[in-house]
């Protein structure tokens, strides 16, 4: 198929793009994304519908369009907010060199999935998320809606980075990550401090297991909860919870579903027997 | 706000909240965001952020899962806040009936990727065939599959739902309420140690550790818990940035500064 092309280079046409059309992509890929996200290709579909309008752009030749749309078909998966900096590399290689383009095109696209999915997977899909539910939640207990406008008014800023991060795909391409690779690791390193301190106060704060139980001794009662356990740490019972949940997930694999209905049926098990109750 | 309304509403916000958390993630399918809105819809703000808040915290750590099928905690928010608005049950109970709807949501969605690969078939062969137009339309239905996840439950749910609950619920003896609120209660901590487990726990429990100690014992806001830990991430940073500074300078010499950590 090269040698076919490599005698057609000379009649096929490469037209140069405005900005505009340009980062239609990048638009389209943010409204899309992963929408169309299927077990065979993964993103691939929805990578293909952002490029479509704009490679039609670029090539007027229906050949070259159908050759090249072929390629963005191809198997795709990458941390959605990351994608615009493979669609500008991806649009810039084409407009300059054509369908000559497409086999780096394809290596590109495969080998900047895995670079770039491992910082914004932990990032933007991960920490960001923990941090941001972690607050706007905690807040939310309390029927503060705050955290959740604050998440709502980031979420519009990240339509503004992905639009950057298409320009300097576009312009600088794949060396971007090399460059930034190591300060990445710092970022990524420091995020994951401030997600674990905001961690530890959860299990304190947003984790209740509360016992109504009381020992009577003659004259004097006891509280289980009030004198003995928050005396010995406060949300001791929480800890407990939290160590045999973290235990039972990572050492004895149990999946979050199965930890769901165990607590559920602990719950009402505890609820019977007056074990358990709800803190007035 | 007329029921009607509310009802058609309450059916399309976990719809966009779909195609938004695949898409343009303004709303991004949180309990908190879509709850926030669904709050707004059925006009019981404060129930609705209780609800929508234990289901964040619920799903932390959940996104860690990457680009598999998770349960859908928006839809269970948006069912827990319509019950609790419209039958008077608990929070709690709320929370415990819009739960398992959301883990059945999760065969929905394993349903449409299945589906998308159709879809996809049928575009690329668009393609081959220079349909160009109809490459890109028929992409389309794949969001539509993506709005039908949301829309099938909860017109499921507006229509037979709420009486249907209420008399259940009704029949259903107090310890068993009690035992769904206590759940509500606890089921925070599923997402409290998917996280442990997903982020690097063993390599920074001292961070872990400062956060307990400031929320168990010394009560701070989450605000401040934060803004401490936000300067603990910035000192983590400086010393990492430094650690590489000082070990490219040992090598080649051209870095001075960087030089005075003792690592």
């Amino acid at each position: 198929m090269n040698n076919e092309h490599k005698s057609q280079t000379n009649s096929s046409q490469v037209n140069k793009l405005s900005k505009k059309e340009l980062r239609r992509a990048a638009w389209r890929w943010t409204v899309i994304g992963s929408n169309n996200i299927n077990y065979g290709t993964l993103q691939g579909t929805g990578y293909a519908w952002a490029l479509a309008n704009t490679l039609r752009k670029v090539y007027p030749n229906d050949d070259d369009y159908v050759e090249a749309m072929n390629v963005e078909y191809e198997y795709f998966n990458i941390t959605p907010y990351m994608a615009p900096l493979v669609i500008g590399t991806d649009v810039a290689m084409q407009e300059q060199q054509g369908t000559e383009s497409l086999e780096a095109v394809r290596s590109i696209k495969t080998s900047l999935m895995g670079p770039l999915s491992g910082i914004g997977d932990s990032l933007l899909w991960v920490l960001y998320p923990t941090i941001m539910g972690s607050i706007s939640g905690y807040m939310a207990l309390d029927g503060n809606p705050l955290g959740a406008i604050a998440w709502i008014v980031l979420n519009l800023l990240l339509i503004w980075f992905r639009l950057k991060l298409f320009d300097l795909g576009y312009k600088s391409g794949a060396r971007l990550i090399t460059d930034l690779s190591d300060r990445l690791t710092a970022i990524t390193e420091g995020a994951s401090v401030m997600g674990l301190t905001v961690v530890g106060s959860l299990i304190a704060t947003v984790v209740e297991v509360h016992t109504p139980l009381e020992f009577t001794f003659g004259e004097v009662t006891l509280g289980l909860q009030e004198e003995v356990f928050d005396q010995i740490l406060p949300a001791l019972l929480p800890v407990i919870l939290t160590g045999v949940v973290y235990y039972l997930m990572e050492k004895r694999k149990w999946g979050f579903l199965k930890i769901i209905f165990a607590i559920i049926i602990l719950s009402l098990v505890g609820s019977y027997f007056g074990i358990l109750g709800v803190e007035s | 706000m007329p029921d009607l309304l509310q009802n058609i509403l309450i059916i399309l916000l976990p719809m966009y909240a779909l195609i938004d958390n695949r898409g343009i993630t303004v709303m991004n399918h949180w309990p908190v965001t879509v709850g926030l809105f669904a709050g707004l819809i059925m006009g019981d703000f404060q129930s609705a952020m209780v609800i929508a808040g234990t289901f964040q915290l619920m799903s932390l750590g959940v996104a860690a899962l990457g680009g598999s099928s998770v349960p859908d905690y928006a839809l269970a928010t948006v069912v827990a806040i319509y019950l609790n608005a419209r039958t008077g049950v608990g929070t709690g109970t709320s929370i415990a009936v819009g739960l398992p709807v959301g883990i059945l949501a999760i065969n929905l969605d394993v349903l449409t990727r299945t589906l998308n690969s159709f879809v996809t078939a049928r575009s690329k062969k668009y393609l081959e065939q220079r349909e160009f137009k109809k490459m890109q339309l028929v992409n389309l239905i794949s969001v539509l599959f993506v709005a039908l996840q949301a829309f099938v439950p909860m017109v499921i749910l507006v229509v037979f739902g709420p009486a249907t609950v209420e008399t259940i619920i009704d029949w259903i003896p107090d310890w068993v309420t009690d035992g769904l609120n206590i759940a509500g209660g606890m089921l925070p901590v599923v997402g409290v140690a998917m996280l442990m487990r997903y982020m690097p726990t063993k390599r920074y429990i001292w961070s872990l550790l400062i956060g307990f100690v400031m929320a168990a014992y010394l009560e701070l806001d989450i605000l401040a818990i934060s803004i401490i830990g936000f300067a603990l991430a910035i000192y983590t940073y400086n010393r990492l940035i430094s650690q590489k500074v000082a070990v490219s300078a040992s090598g080649s010499a051209e870095y001075s500064e960087g030089d005075d950590f003792d690592e």
